[in-house]
């Protein structure tokens, strides 16, 4: 069975949760209803499932309005998994089960044999078959909302809703009950609707995703359209990189440094002297600090240029897989004399890259801290035949050497917070 | 299979019951061997036996005197304990019972009231404490149901919470009307405390009809109940139409109540303590929990009775203190024993 939602809207009391959603669910498909808490996901699944009527519009199962399907009848088609399966009631696992059966009973019958084999059935393919005989108080979170799907499958329906599946559940399970969703959704032509929080979840599982943000959809569809970096930034104020899945090629989000305005710190910046990779971590986190970070040099679509590409960072950029020119060299050293610190980063040292080194080292020279960051101290990172090592050396010997990042911060904010941050605090004071 | 055994332990309680039942009522002033009590009930009741040897005063204690009594305490013992499922299923609160929502409060002032009446009055009928009784229980249902509603809904909280105040003010209106009847506040004292004392096959007659169009209906709704613990919405998932539901057992279950109350007074802790006693054993099942509940409750309220009217013979106690003071002491006892939270 298909749904159909058609302006639909609704308020609690004057406060409105949902002001004209549109949007409608193949049979068989999996949706996925995302956005930020109080957008309005659950108001709009309790809708679906006929727990709260609209005030405008109409949501159609099947073709026929909800409302003309009776309680019995609704629940036979449609099934609905809670957010909060909470069970305070001594109820075996069966049992609960087979109150999934309910829809198909009348006030004098019984349970025959055919329910039992549904509810078994319900059981093994929710991976529940050994619970069978224990108390539902008893069971651990994630094999709780496993039966509560199960309770739903056994409704046998052709609609199923679900708030929040996988939440409180460690990825194990997740990733469990929504490829069971899937496998279901696939093999049987179940339809699934499921408000999800986590959006690489959503992407990797869902044929279609609905952003919902203040009552109204944002965007809908295949979750490359519906997940972008602007739609994110819009509905949830992140910054995100959406890159492909390295193997099935769905969207995946990963997180950036907040856009909100961070506190700045009053400090002369801090250069880093990285490739790579071995910078990206230190730029995010320098930068997540409040400092004024720069680096270079740095070949354009290395990872440490992407990554300081990301965070707005100012960079010396040579050409892709070419040698540092003397050009860029000379910039860098430019930049090198603004900063109040120097980080060398733990990079491989080869015929490209010795003039960063030698950068770092006239920096020292220049009576700058140095700090020459060991974190792995892998003994070979040397491919120039000694001379890398003969001045990396150099530069451990004007440095400091810091065995780890916690380490490497401390030290940067006693030599640039103390120094340069007091002083300019104590001209503030003394203004006033 | 579990129906198997449900229907198994059903068959046991009722024997329990019927032995209890032709036990209680050998019991008396005059004993009179249960062997002469099965012959004259079997008598009276196919014809096919013969009384010869046995007096006929002996008969009639038998079937106009013990009997009815021992068959009301029954009937409403296992009313009021089977309300107590229905109200702590229905309100999801285990502290519920016929008590809680102001309808045995409703009847005892309707009976209250009747009694006042006759006495200051002269106003009198057949059957007419009972009839007011009925009359007050309905009345209060009516002022804590529409108190409760909200926009169509009946919410659980808000409909303990009236019943609270409903029956709070009707305790208040109870005391008054004592305090007007001075010295003839004895006769409101009695009833109150709940008796089973001269009552006989007229009101037998006069609740049976109640009960047992209450006990189909209520047994019937043991699945919805079922579904209903599961929280309101997961009912409405489950193709339960809830408030409808709600309605029919809040009703039901107050006419039981009702009736049960307008025949023997407030006989407390049956409905509270009988429920949870069952469900130590048996789970909360109410396929199972209901006719449980009702076969126990049945024939706990005949053995307090018959303690009620033997203890202290010729003086008769009321049976609504028995039952508090063998209650308490015997749940007490259970929840040591399983040494586990209480829980619907």
């Amino acid at each position: 069975m298909d749904l159909k939602i058609q302006d639909v809207t609704f308020a609690y009391g004057e406060h409105a949760v949902l002001r004209g959603t549109t949007f409608y669910v193949p049979q068989g498909s999996f949706l996925g209803i995302i956005g930020p808490n109080g957008g309005g996901k659950t108001t709009l699944l309790k809708l679906l499932s006929r727990l709260l009527l609209p005030q405008g519009g109409c949501i159609l199962l099947g073709g026929q309005p909800l409302t003309a399907f009776d309680r019995k009848a609704l629940a036979r088609s449609m099934a609905v998994v809670a957010q909060d399966a909470a069970a305070s009631y001594q109820f075996t696992v069966e049992d609960v089960v087979l109150m999934g059966r309910a829809p198909y009973l009348g006030r004098f019958q019984s349970e025959t044999l055919a329910d039992y084999e549904i509810v078994h059935h319900a059981l093994a393919v929710t991976g529940c078959s050994h619970l069978r005989e224990r108390l539902i108080t008893e069971l651990s979170g994630g094999e709780r909302q496993r039966v509560m799907i199960a309770r739903a499958l056994a409704q046998q329906p052709k609609v199923l809703l679900l708030d929040e599946p996988t939440a409180h559940l460690d990825i194990g399970y997740q990733q469990e009950i929504l490829d069971l969703l899937k496998h279901l959704c696939l093999s049987e032509g179940l339809t699934v609707v499921a408000v999800l929080h986590d959006l690489n979840l959503a992407a990797y599982y869902c044929q279609e995703l609905v952003l919902v943000h203040k009552g109204r959809i944002h965007a809908s569809g295949h979750p490359s359209r519906v997940l972008t970096p602007e739609n994110l930034e819009e509905v949830y104020g992140i910054r995100v990189l959406v890159t492909p899945h390295p193997v099935f090629g769905t969207p995946q989000i990963s997180l950036l440094p907040g856009s909100r305005r961070r506190q700045r710190k009053k400090a002369p910046p801090v250069h880093i002297i990285a490739g790579g990779g071995s910078g990206g971590e230190l730029l995010r986190d320098l930068t997540e600090a409040g400092y004024t970070v720069t680096t270079g040099v740095l070949n354009v679509g290395d990872s440490d240029w992407e990554a300081a590409r990301a965070l707005a960072v100012p960079v010396v950029a040579e050409a892709p897989f070419s040698g540092i020119s003397e050009e860029r060299h000379r910039e860098h050293l430019a930049m090198l004399e603004q900063a109040g610190a120097v980080v060398l980063a733990e990079i491989p040292l080869g015929h490209g890259n010795l003039l960063n080194i030698k950068a770092a080292l006239a920096a020292a020279e220049r009576g700058k801290p140095v700090f020459v960051l060991e974190e792995r101290g892998e003994a070979e990172r040397d491919f120039t035949g000694g001379e890398g090592a003969r001045l990396l050396n150099a530069v451990k010997a004007r440095g400091v050497v810091v065995k780890e990042k916690a380490g490497l911060y401390r030290a940067l904010q006693e030599v640039l917070d103390n120094h340069f941050n007091h002083p300019v605090d104590e001209a503030g004071r003394r203004e006033k | 299979m579990k129906s198997k055994r449900r229907f198994l332990t059903v068959l046991v309680l009722l024997a329990v019951l019927a032995a209890s039942v032709i036990m209680a009522t050998a019991i008396g002033a005059v004993a009179i061997p249960p062997g002469v009590t099965l012959r004259v009930i079997a008598a009276q009741l196919t014809g096919f036996f013969d009384l010869e040897g046995i007096a006929a005063n002996t008969v009639s204690i038998i079937w106009q005197l013990r009997l009815p009594r021992v068959l009301l305490g029954a009937l409403v013992g296992a009313a009021l304990a089977l309300a107590g499922v229905s109200f702590q299923g229905l309100l999801r609160n285990p502290l519920a019972d016929p008590f809680t929502i102001g309808v045995s409060s409703g009847a005892a002032t309707g009976a209250t009231l009747a009694i006042f009446l006759r006495q200051f009055f002269g106003l009198s009928f057949p059957q007419m404490v009972p009839l007011f009784a009925f009359a007050g229980a309905f009345v209060a249902l009516f002022f804590v149901y529409n108190l409760a509603k909200i926009g169509g809904q009946v919410p659980v909280v808000t409909l303990l919470l009236a019943g609270v105040v409903v029956s709070s003010f009707l305790s208040a209106v109870i005391s008054l009307l004592m305090v007007l009847a001075g010295e003839n506040m004895q006769g409101i004292f009695f009833w109150l405390s709940g008796g089973l004392l001269l009552r006989s096959w007229p009101e037998i007659w006069f609740v049976l009809p109640y009960l047992a169009a209450g006990f189909l209906i209520l047994i019937s709704y043991a699945r919805d109940l079922n579904v209903l613990l599961m929280g309101e919405e997961a009912a409405m998932s489950l193709g339960v139409n809830v408030e409808k539901t709600k309605k029919i057992l809040l009703v039901t279950s107050s006419l039981v109540t009702a009736a049960a109350v307008s025949v023997s007074g407030m006989i407390g802790f049956v409905g509270l303590i009988i429920p949870h006693a069952v469900r130590i054993v048996s789970g909360p099942d109410h396929r199972i929990l209901l006719p449980a509940s009702a076969l126990v409750g049945a024939a706990f309220l005949v053995w307090a009775d018959v303690v009620a009217r033997t203890a202290l013979a010729p003086q008769e106690i009321p049976v609504g203190i028995i039952t508090a003071f063998v209650g308490a002491p015997f749940f007490i006892y259970l929840l040591r024993k399983k040494k586990s939270e209480i829980r619907l």
